[in-house]
């Protein structure tokens, strides 16, 4: 299990990495729908994490969540954006709440 | 499922979370430095509106420079009129100066023991022949004749715009010198009349004289013009 976080945490910098050194930056009028993207693929990983901790982690539920959440939480986000519903506060309640969780229940494990 | 395809996709999946992160992260922090795009569209809306203005201020400053201008070019020519309207009224008036071809008659007493003298009726026929002849201008002893100058003895003197003249006349008159010369020495004219009295006349054309222009004050004590 330890081998999968650090695999993560490797992941993770290299990709911060790349992206810091790309020349090019999302446009203005898409950074919300990035944002809330970022958001749920952030809570798709804590959850992968905390699956992980309670031995149930599957690499299929973890892939496909993440995707579908990413470009779910975008895709509200834009839909609202263009019903006149802020659509994008509520991926971040839900998202954020479950984010929250996540790290609490992967905190309570270590402490285990 | 391998062990090995699970820890690629980890590895895969964190990367795509990495670089949505730090993406996110720079356009934040470029939106942050620069404008958002409402203040941008403001702006660039702004911008366009103010150019069509500048636009709409140089047709205007265009159009009235040509104003100016033609008001400029108006005053001027309206100027021009009123400076040779006035030059036209003055010559009329007798004030200026006049030269062109003319007369001159010269008038003087016969001896003093003939007893005869010029009177000033003799200058006054003369004076009115030349005009009858056409004399556009006429002075006598460098006294211009004008529309109010009179010609009368005084004593001893004539006067002629108040000055005292005395023998030899001189009379200058500008217009046609040969009309003007046989108005006077018609036969049974004045220059026949004049020399049956004793009186020595001498007329002569000269293809230019120089008149003197009234020199006095013009003065109306008592006329006013009548408007309109």
């Amino acid at each position: 299990m330890w081998i999968g976080v650090w695999l993560a945490a490797l992941g993770l910098v290299l990709g911060i990495a790349l992206g810091l050194n790309l020349p090019f930056t999302v446009p203005q009028a898409y950074a919300k729908y990035m944002s809330v993207a970022a958001l749920a693929a952030m809570d798709s990983v804590f959850g992968g994490i905390r699956a992980a901790m309670e031995e149930h982690y599957d690499n299929r539920i973890f892939i496909t969540g993440f995707f579908s959440n990413a470009l779910l939480a975008a895709g509200l986000a834009f839909i609202g954006e263009r019903l006149g519903i802020d659509l994008y506060l509520a991926a971040v309640v839900a998202f954020g709440v479950r984010l929250f969780q996540n790290l609490a229940i992967i905190r309570r494990h270590l402490l285990k | 499922m391998s062990k090995k395809s699970m820890h690629l996709s980890i590895v895969v999946i964190t990367m795509i979370l990495g670089v949505m992160l730090a993406i996110q992260f720079r356009t934040n922090r470029n939106m942050e430095l620069g404008v958002t795009a409402d203040r941008a569209q403001e702006m660039v809306a702004e911008l366009a509106r103010l150019e069509s203005d500048n636009r709409k201020f140089d047709r205007d400053i265009d159009d009235l420079t040509f104003k100016l201008e033609q008001a400029r070019k108006g005053q001027t020519q309206a100027r021009d009129a009123i400076t040779d309207e006035l030059n036209k009224a003055k010559m009329s008036a007798g004030l200026t100066p006049v030269t062109g071809p003319g007369i001159e008659v010269v008038l003087d007493n016969p001896d003093s023991s003939s007893g005869i003298f010029i009177r000033d009726e003799y200058l006054l026929k003369i004076a009115n022949d030349l005009k009858g002849a056409g004399a556009e201008a006429i002075s006598v002893n460098g006294q211009r004749l004008i529309a109010t100058s009179e010609i009368r003895l005084a004593g001893s003197f004539i006067n002629i715009n108040l000055d005292r003249t005395e023998p030899p006349f001189q009379i200058l008159a500008i217009g046609n010198p040969e009309k003007l010369k046989s108005s006077l020495e018609i036969s049974g004219g004045l220059v026949d009349y004049f020399r049956e009295l004793g009186i020595a006349v001498k007329t002569q054309t000269h293809s230019s004289v120089t008149i003197p222009g009234y020199n006095k004050d013009l003065r109306y004590d008592y006329a006013k013009s009548v408007k309109g």
